[in-house]
């Protein structure tokens, strides 16, 4: 399939047509990516999840042991997605396919969304998930800049990573959600 | 509170109470202690009862809270406090469990220093995150199966038992079943001779063909909560109750959910709970359609050296029927799924694997030779009272909470290859996944702040 045919056939309201979409985005590989990743906004449900499924199977195929230029390939798709895109969905969804996939090249796009607020959470973690020393950079640098409440987030993902952190010390242990509920004697 | 509090638990806590009681006899002061603490024949005096408290009281959460209050009836525990995101839940439990303290938020439930032991039966995403955080608490866990969701949880959950020194059960009770202990006692006996195949059996993961959009959670469920270390996306009615076994981040399927029972069996019969293969190869059909993304058919093939061996878990594989069909009838046996042991003189099959373990008459009948080999054997065949004893004795329960991430680590790796669409290569010493970067990643998952390990 072309990347049109494919982003076509994931938008057919036949499974079955979505199916074969979905078995042959591989074969596509990072060609599909900038046709695709749009339906990760669309209205239709069953298309966001087809379209989902269909660009994860072109990161786990790029993501074979022995095919580094195919994974960079599909790195620079998604990032040139990242940085054009106006979508929350369709980045968020971009941003984890990163996560399991990006390199450095994927340091500076993700780290640049922890100043959205819808994005933040999402690109922390995967900025914690990307390994080498420019993520862990972009999460010692956001310590500094990120909003005051957020750090505690930062903090923790620096933590993960085997980082020694000055204040901002872990609240996972905090509660802070009451029932309604009264016991009964 | 920032940081977990110091952990107190039973031991401790009678070795502080006793001190301060001599020391009040010491200094002659009045001792004035409630009958109700006092033992009295056949009833257990509270210092004797586990306090005990529930997160997680819908689906297997309230078959555990029946058994306790059982218990509770009996005198030997104490329910105290039980915790459910979904307040309809919560407040039916808290119904049943008259007195105790209802909770949304398990943390306030673990930050009481009255609570001994809580029990866990949240959905899969929760177990870690809760187990390490009631652990280190100093509490004694009993957590449903599969005990965790990635390989680094399952990492943090054993360290977190280990440096509290709390007793941990996992819920894959077959362990605990009269039948399965009989099963490794006639195989440990050499009766089927050297076992170098085990093949499971199970019927497929079931498909999400009535979904649903996105909406508004319901007004009972805080969505929020639910969610917890996932990353966060709209309610959608699909993921719960029951069916979140069927998404891959909070179930992973019936590899997870029945994989945790037949391959728990397997696991301890095999006495492999301190290994792990060396290679998983998993082939199997993804849906392609609906919310739920866990394989429906899938076979995945583990590798086990020294002792060699090979375990192949099947979705479906090949049902072997148990043969006497009253007994299905009579008992509800439910036959579809199980494992076989291949030994090179014999072989033995296991049916079913959880609550019911069946196997052949000639291993239920057979007595241990003297000199002969025993194996563990829950008190009554009681997967709680053999949790009970572990924490009153300090010995390793059946499902202790190494062998319960073992059996986890089986069914994380055999979704992993079937997604991946690859074989992996697995350092059992290590406990890591070689020669796959993506593969290596996926071992961890980021969770979402605060709920993290």
């Amino acid at each position: 399939m072309t990347p049109a045919e494919l982003a076509a056939a994931l938008k057919s309201k036949d499974d079955k047509q979505r199916a074969a979409g979905i078995d042959s985005a591989a074969q596509s590989g990072p060609a599909a990516i900038k046709a695709v990743c749009p339906l990760l906004g669309d209205p239709e449900t069953e298309t966001i999840r087809a379209a989902k499924r269909a660009l994860y199977k072109v990161v786990h195929d790029a993501g074979k042991p022995g095919d580094a230029a195919k994974a960079r390939a599909v790195e620079k798709e998604f990032v040139a997605v990242l940085q054009t895109s106006s979508s929350i969905p369709e980045r968020r969804e971009v941003l984890w396919m990163l996560s399991e996939i990006g390199g450095d090249d994927s340091v500076k796009p993700v780290a640049a969304l922890l100043a959205n607020a819808d994005l933040r959470e999402d690109a922390r973690c995967v900025l914690q998930r990307i390994p080498g020393k420019a993520s862990l950079k972009a999460l010692n640098d956001a310590l500094k800049t990120v909003p005051e409440e957020f750090k505690y987030h930062v903090a923790e993902s620096l933590r993960k990573r085997g980082e020694k952190v000055s204040g901002y010390p872990s609240r996972r242990l905090v509660p802070t959600k009451h029932t309604s509920v009264q016991p009964v004697a | 509170m920032g940081e977990p509090v110091p952990p107190t638990n039973r031991r401790t806590f009678l070795k502080s109470a006793g001190t301060a009681l001599a020391a009040g006899a010491t200094l002659g002061l009045p001792q004035i202690i409630p009958s109700n603490v006092l033992a009295a024949a056949g009833k257990p005096g509270a210092n004797d009862r586990l306090v005990i408290g529930h997160i997680g009281v819908g689906g297997m959460g309230g078959g555990h809270l029946g058994y306790t209050l059982a218990r509770q009836n009996r005198g030997d525990v104490k329910v105290v406090a039980v915790c459910d995101a979904d307040e309809k839940r919560l407040a039916n439990a808290a119904k049943q469990a008259k007195g105790a303290t209802p909770y949304r938020d398990y943390r306030y439930l673990i930050e009481r220093k009255d609570i001994d032991a809580v029990i866990i039966a949240t959905p899969d995403h929760w177990h870690a995150v809760q187990t390490v955080h009631a652990a280190d608490c100093g509490k004694h866990v009993y957590v449903e199966k599969p005990a965790c969701c990635t390989i680094e949880e399952g990492k943090a959950m054993v360290a977190a038992g280990q440096r509290n020194q709390v007793a941990i059960q996992v819920g894959s009770q077959g362990r605990s079943q009269r039948e399965c202990y009989k099963a490794n006692l006639y195989i440990a006996n050499g009766m089927i001779g050297k076992v170098r195949k085990v093949t499971c059996w199970h019927y497929e993961t079931p498909a999400d063909n009535k979904p649903l959009p996105d909406s508004e959670p319901p007004p009972e469920l805080d969505w929020d909560l639910w969610l917890g270390p996932m990353r966060w996306r709209p309610y959608n009615a699909r993921y719960l109750h029951g069916v979140f076994r069927w998404v891959m981040e909070s179930g992973g399927g019936q590899i997870r959910d029945r994989g945790a029972h037949v391959m728990s069996n397997a696991l301890w019969i095999m006495n492999a709970d301190h290994t792990g293969p060396v290679s998983i190869q998993g082939t199997g059909v993804l849906p392609t359609k609906g919310l739920w993304d866990s394989a429906l058919t899938m076979d995945v093939t583990y590798e086990f050296k020294n002792p060699d061996w090979t375990l192949v878990w099947s979705q479906p594989g090949e049902p072997v029927p148990y043969f006497d069909r009253e007994k299905v009838k009579n008992l509800g046996i439910r036959e579809q799924y199980g494992a076989v042991y291949h030994g090179d003189k014999d072989k033995l099959v296991v049916w079913v694997g959880d609550g019911q373990v069946f196997t052949e008459m000639k291993a239920v009948d057979f007595k241990k030779p003297a000199g002969g080999v025993d194996v563990h054997q829950s008190p009554s065949f009681d997967h709680h009272e053999d949790w009970f004893q572990g924490i009153k004795t300090g010995r390793k329960t059946v499902m202790n909470i190494e062998a319960g991430v073992a059996t986890a680590f089986l069914t994380v790796l055999g979704n992993l290859s079937v997604v991946l669409g690859r074989k992996l290569q697995w350092d059992p010493v290590k406990q890591e996944i070689v020669g796959d970067e993506q593969a290596r990643r996926m071992m961890s998952r980021p969770q979402r702040y605060p709920y993290c390990l």
